[in-house]
């Protein structure tokens, strides 16, 4: 089986195959850290689009720095939410867009669903101090390993470690008051 | 097993995430049991919660059909260097040289040298750079100007970086390693002989310690610009907004990297 290194290092001749590869492995995990950060629909897909235009224009000059390629993707990302949200004179939006849809895939009814737990989800996390809410999303919505997330926020191990916990304290005293 | 809750939670997260069950980890912990428990049940259902979003598939492959267009355009656009110039005579080199520069010195072409990533004169710019390296007309020219380019992503990624647009500096980062991998391929090139008597053989048309002086000579170019090259970046790191300092940081410590790569080759060829 082809490791991710073989993976990257076709895409970067130009393979086709192994750019899908790498699309179709972060694609989700990129949208739903942007969405996390962004709280907006529309917004998220501008955004997650905007990430991977960058990132094939700059495969070919991609090198393998002995970290996994979401590294360097999530940098791209991380970057571009922080782009935006300068430009928007960082208010964080208080709600969504109500007409879009989370998902809109074939079923209304998990469509619903599925967006009522994510507006839960983003109520939950609107109450973290902003950098609780990057290392949450970026460990929960990017999948990013501790040691990823230090890398990314230029933070050490354990301070990203002591934002984890306290923000999980704070998300599960937020749903206990809800319920 | 004592340790820091942090820790402790980190370790569970970890084990979670790889399929393992909330029961096999508090196994591990009984003295923070109690403590745990919620935390890591708040965690597995956001976890849960957060698989819920999803793009919109019509979205990815919208997005997906976009990017296999972009990528079949820059084939197209890909043609093997120099091959124009493999048949091409003399004069019409030279002629093509003369052609570039006065177009280089015209209003569109100069305003592009400085501008930058996500711009409409920045595709100017790097095509001005490619015409460049085409017509250079020896080896160590092409080497000085990957070198000259290196430090033009490393002024971008400085001028990105005050600005606090930070989205192309891991893109500039690889492009500027790109310039220094090009500066390795040449000087590979490059013969270094063992001072002594000339060695016996046919003539290969190799001047005996020419080529050893080109070394030398790459060597301090490529010493001079790591030191610009990062001088330029510390002081960006200054001056550049909390937000996109993480990025300056890990360009400093891949651009130091790169170079150190790129040197240690040439400084082993020398003392050979």
């Amino acid at each position: 089986m082809p490791t991710e290194k073989d993976t990257v290092s076709r895409a970067i001749r130009g393979d086709e195959e192994a750019f899908a590869q790498l699309y179709e492995k972060h694609f989700a995990k990129v949208y739903r850290y942007i969405f996390l950060r962004v709280e907006n629909q529309s917004e998220a897909e501008d955004l997650t689009q905007e990430v991977f235009v960058k990132a094939l224009e700059g495969i070919g000059s991609y090198r393998w720095r002995n970290l996994p390629f979401a590294s360097w993707l999530f940098r791209i990302a991380h970057n571009q939410v922080i782009d935006y949200l300068r430009k928007q004179g960082k208010v964080e939006k208080t709600s969504w867009d109500e007409d879009m849809p989370l998902v809109a895939d074939s079923d209304p009814v998990l469509a619903v669903e599925q967006k009522i737990k994510g507006e839960k989800l983003i109520e939950n996390i609107r109450n973290l101090s902003p950098a609780q809410r990057e290392v949450i999303s970026l460990r929960f919505g990017a999948e990013l390993s501790i040691a990823e997330v230090a890398k990314l926020l230029g933070k050490s191990p354990g301070t990203v470690k002591a934002l984890q916990y306290n923000g999980i304290v704070a998300l599960r005293k937020k749903m206990l008051d809800e319920a | 097993m004592a340790g820091k809750i942090e820790d402790i939670l980190d370790n569970c997260l970890e084990r979670i995430f790889k399929g393992e069950s909330i029961e096999d980890c508090l196994k591990d912990y009984p003295e923070h049991a109690s403590e745990l428990e919620p935390l890591l049940k708040t965690s597995s259902s956001f976890m849960q919660k957060s698989f819920t979003i999803c793009p919109d598939s019509e979205f990815k492959a919208r997005t997906y059909s976009q990017l296999r267009a972009r990528l079949y355009t820059r084939r197209e656009k890909a043609q093997p260097r120099g091959k124009f110039f493999a048949w091409s005579p003399r004069w019409a080199v030279a002629f093509t040289a003369v052609l570039v520069v006065l177009i280089a010195s015209t209003g569109t072409v100069a305003a592009s040298t400085s501008a930058l990533p996500g711009e409409k004169l920045y595709p100017i710019k790097l095509a001005t750079e490619n015409v460049r390296l085409t017509l250079a007309f020896s080896d160590m020219d092409e080497a000085k100007l990957h070198i000259q380019f290196a430090e033009r992503r490393a002024e971008e990624i400085a001028e990105m970086a005050r600005r606090g647009e930070g989205s192309q500096i891991p893109v500039l980062t690889e492009q500027l390693a790109t310039h220094l991998d090009e500066v390795n391929e040449i000087g590979k090139a490059w013969k270094v002989r063992e001072k002594g008597p000339p060695a016996l053989g046919p003539y290969d048309g190799v001047e005996p310690y020419a080529e050893a002086e080109k070394v030398e000579k790459l060597k301090v170019m490529l010493s001079d610009s790591r030191l610009r090259s990062l001088a330029i970046l510390e002081n960006s790191l200054e001056e550049s907004t909390g937000s996109t300092k993480p990025s300056v940081q890990q360009a400093i410590s891949d651009i130091k990297e790169d170079y150190d790569k790129v040197l240690f080759k040439e400084e082993a060829k020398a003392s050979q």
